[in-house]
């Protein structure tokens, strides 16, 4: 079937199909896209093809049956942890160690970056930076051996806390401290790697207006207060609704390796028992129901947050 | 715009940087994870896998690498050696790495070579990494290369589902279907009437071939792990081995005050051990029977009184002040705290009594340790009834050997498996080669081999003992001579033993208790989350955050959550077995 040829000349005058411009734009690009294809690969084997394994959700899996034999069972899965004991303990916890996560170690990064800002000692400042990338170097496994030799019966910060008219014992053990020394120890071991991308965006802003300020008399405070902050917002959102977007995934390993029966009340989140069930007594099925609802709050949260802030402000991610 | 575009970008470079990093990290701490988080859902399964090293001591020096030449031909006790003309190599899953030594390949053993010599077949060993055992076996059936023979702990490592379950979904071989194949292994199934009814599944399957014990005493197997006191604290001291639970409570109390040690009693993280200390009142940390009856210790009013006294040490700091955040939740301390004369008492293996920590490095040089027995709440109540092993079992060794169903040398498998059960083979795999005789062992008056307990514990060519272990014969081998392990050892070692087998096994629910597929899944539903709870209130109580006067609401609590379903469940197992008949 031929097309009545004005019309399609017409079209290609005004805008050729996606393909054909695709085609031209391969040819004559071909090395950028051929720099792309590793990436587009990667992308397609480990993140979308794996995600057909979100089907064993709806099953009873077997791993002899495979995903396509074994029985359905719908929402059973969901329900079986929407009933269980611990759904609403792992929910909460999960919930509140990434709330105070965010709460307090979201901004340090922030005003680390604008501290450095106004140093002016060049040697200073970069010795500064380097010593504060440091511990994001480490092993978790190690700062969480650290941690817990400190926070033993005899360690310093227990003796701190005691100085300081605490009695309760080692703090690793007592479930009231566990979000604290969970948070306190990322922020320890984040903040400098965190706060390179504010550092980044602090340059980029242009020195005119700097100059622009002074001649207006404007003070060390009101400089940041009206060109810094406003500079680096954007910077902020973007980071921030990346951020609310991981809310309800706090990662099992520093938590595994920290928590123990004594703490559980207060730092079993929905990972670590997502790796109790799933790893350890291989109810594949049953941790990946929970992952998927894991992963569908995320994206609400995230989907509401980009929204929210595309209406007050001009910034977003899409 | 432009700015907010550079951003993404620098966010997204941050982010594969973080990726591949995290990518290094966790491998590191899933396996840290697993070890700590292993669980001890049975005694038998927490036992860790370097520390059932057995003492059987091969010592020899002089031809430490002159291979054996005694290779047989012809038929040797059902088997015709060499088991095949060309060279085959089977792969074998081995979860020894804790066991190694210094061996860069257990093929360097002087046993695997004779071995490999005698059936003319060489061993691939896959060796998982330390700690992440459990965790490997699960992948090991997602992953498409299954090896021939898969070693390994069942109590502990299970398929879900169960035993029956990997059989009927082809993973592995039903051994009853191939007697033929292992006719020495019969001849041990046949040589104990509880055999039959331990190793056979409800439905007459045999999931593998079990290890099993050579026992000196034809009544069962003497316990290897127990109480277990520093007797040169004591002296110190100057108290005699306590027997009840207030003389415990007077030496302990010493320890603390005069010796200024940090835990004069040691317990796991989860603050019971496996039953020895609490069975002087009558109850036990898991499942157990009464009178035919299975009931759960926890829901015990015994096991309350239990935990009162515990939060009565532990305010009166005579427990493990950190002893919620061990690593181990298995019975053995934090080597670090043994050998820097840290703990007072606990629960540990015979082949570590007496001095044998001052090998391992502890600084005292009068470090000496030694059995007591289960304390009693007065001295003239009877002896309790409780100990590790149960009747039914205790002539079984935790490992076994499941055969791949899809090998391609399947026979063969069984075959090289069945020798280690014949006695010419498991004499050498437990004592030393043959010719060995003199050097790695000597005979006794009655011609039975006795090994060296000089040259495994203080070796002239300075060989550690772990390594003397793997190097001269085998770690774990199917058959197991308990005469090896006890008879080599020093007295106080033998005594100890001794000690702890004198407790009648009465209450003990039969490890080899099977549930059918369907019971299993539901089991598992329930008792996973149960068993993490009661991991959690037992601490809970002993610290005092929880108080014993709420322990009716916490029965309660495990009551919603189902543990008189699983009783049930564990009731029709035990049913089952009590009706399995002899095969």
């Amino acid at each position: 079937m031929k097309k009545p040829a004005g019309a399609a000349g017409a079209a290609a005058i005004e805008k050729p199909p996606f393909a054909l411009r695709l085609k031209r734009d391969m040819r004559a690009n071909w090395s950028i896209y051929l720099m792309a294809l590793p990436f587009l690969a990667y992308f397609i084997i480990f993140h979308y093809v794996p995600m057909g394994g979100v089907l064993m959700a709806f099953q009873d899996f077997s791993i002899k049956k495979g995903i396509f034999g074994s029985r359905w069972v719908g929402m059973q899965q969901f329900e079986t942890f929407f009933n269980s004991p611990y759904f609403t303990r792992t929910l909460t916890n999960t919930l509140l160690i990434s709330f105070y996560g965010l709460l307090f170690s979201f901004p340090f990064p922030i005003i680390f970056a604008l501290c450095l800002n106004e140093v002016r000692n060049k040697h200073f400042k970069k010795i500064t930076q380097t010593i504060s990338y440091l511990p994001y170097f480490i092993s978790v496994v190690v700062v969480v051996a650290i941690l817990t030799d400190f926070s033993k019966a005899n360690g310093v910060l227990t003796q701190m806390a005691a100085a300081l008219g605490d009695d309760g014992g080692a703090l690793i053990s007592r479930p009231e401290w566990f979000r604290t020394l969970y948070i306190g120890s990322n922020m320890w071991q984040h903040l400098g790697y965190n706060s390179i991308i504010f550092i980044s965006a602090l340059a980029s802003i242009d020195p005119e207006l700097y100059e622009a300020a002074v001649i207006d008399g404007a003070g060390r405070w009101k400089q940041t207060l009206y060109i810094t902050l406003p500079g680096i917002v954007s910077t902020i959102v973007v980071l921030l609704i990346l951020r609310l977007g991981q809310i309800m995934s706090v990662g099992y390993e520093k938590i595994i390796l920290m928590y123990g029966p004594a703490t559980y009340e207060t730092a079993d989140v929905i990972s670590s028992y997502m790796y109790r069930v799933g790893i350890q007594d291989s109810n594949y099925s049953y941790s990946t129901a929970i992952n998927l609802f894991n992963s569908v709050i995320n994206f609400i949260i995230l989907f509401v947050a980009n929204a929210f802030s595309r209406k007050i402000s001009e910034t977003s991610l899409w | 715009m432009k700015q907010l575009k550079s951003v993404l970008a620098l966010i997204l470079a941050l982010a594969l940087l973080v990726s591949c990093f995290a990518a290094c990290g966790g491998n590191d701490s899933g396996s840290a994870g697993d070890s700590s988080g292993s669980s001890e859902s049975s005694p038998v399964d927490s036992e860790p896998s370097e520390s059932n090293e057995s003492s059987e001591d091969g010592a020899d020096e002089g031809e430490t690498n002159t291979p054996a030449s005694d290779v047989y031909e012809g038929e040797v006790n059902g088997q015709t050696y060499p088991l095949t003309e060309e060279k085959v190599t089977l792969t074998m899953w081995y979860p020894n790495a804790g066991s190694m030594g210094e061996l860069a390949d257990f093929n360097d053993g002087e046993f695997w070579k004779w071995y490999e010599e005698k059936t003319n077949v060489h061993i691939d060993f896959i060796v998982p990494a330390s700690g992440s055992e459990s965790d490997a076996f699960q992948l090991l059936f997602a992953s498409s290369d299954m090896p021939d023979m898969i070693e390994h702990n069942p109590n502990g490592q299970k398929y879900r589902g169960g035993e029956d379950a990997a059989i009927e979904d082809g993973y592995f071989v039903d051994v009853a279907e191939h007697l033929d194949w292992v006719p020495n292994y019969v001849s041990w199934l046949h040589s104990h009437e509880d055999w039959g009814k331990a190793c056979y599944s409800d439905t007459g399957k045999l999931y593998a071939m079990w290890g099993v014990w050579r026992t000196i005493n034809p009544e069962g197997a003497l316990a290897d792990q127990g109480l277990s006191i520093r007797k040169d604290f004591l002296d110190k001291v100057k108290m005699e081995v306590p027997t009840t639970y207030d003389e415990w409570e007077t030496v302990l109390t010493a320890f603390k005050d005069q010796l200024g040690i940090e835990a004069p009693f040691y317990t796991s993280k989860y603050g019971i051990d496996n039953g020895e200390f609490m069975a002087g009142y009558d109850t036990a940390p898991y499942f157990y029977q009464r009178d035919g009856k299975v009931q759960y210790g926890p829901m015990d009013d015994q096991y309350r009184d239990y935990l009162g006294l515990l939060h009565d040490w532990w305010e009166k700091g005579l427990l493990d002040k950190d002893f919620a955040t061990r690593t181990s939740g298995g019975i053995t301390a934090d080597n670090d705290m043994m050998l820097n004369d840290k703990v007072g008492s606990l629960v540990d293996y015979g082949t570590r009594m007496s001095d044998t920590y001052i090998t391992r490095g502890a600084t005292n040089p009068e470090f000496y340790t030694v059995a007591a027995p289960q304390p009693k709440k007065s001295a003239s109540d009877p002896d309790p009834a409780w100990r590790m092993y149960d009747a039914g079992s205790d002539r079984m060794t935790t490992r076994a050997v499941a055969f791949n169903a899809e090998s391609e040398n399947l026979e063969l498998a069984m075959r090289w498996n069945d020798g280690f059960y014949a006695e010419d083979i498991f004499l050498n795999a437990n004592y030393g080669l043959e010719e060995q005789e003199g050097t790695v062992w000597f005979a006794a008056e009655d011609g039975h081999r006795i090994g060296d307990y000089d040259f495994r514990y203080s070796n002239p060519d300075g060989i550690s003992s772990a390594t003397v272990l793997v190097q001269f014969w085998t770690k774990n081998p199917p058959v197991r001579v308990e005469a090896a392990q006890i008879e080599q050892s020093d007295q106080n070692k033998q005594d100890s033993y001794q000690v702890w087998s004198k407790y009648e096994p009465t209450n003990f629910l039969p490890v080899r208790l099977t549930n059918t597929a369907e019971e299993g899944t539901q089991f598992a539903s329930k008792y996973t989350d149960i068993e993490t709870y009661v991991q959690e209130c037992n601490v809970k109580f002993i610290m005092g955050q929880m108080s014993l006067d709420d322990y009716d609401s916490y029965r309660d609590t495990l009551k919603n959550m189902g543990i008189e379903d699983c009783i049930a469940l564990k009731q029709a197992a035990l049913d089952r077995y009590n009706a399995r008949e002899m095969k």
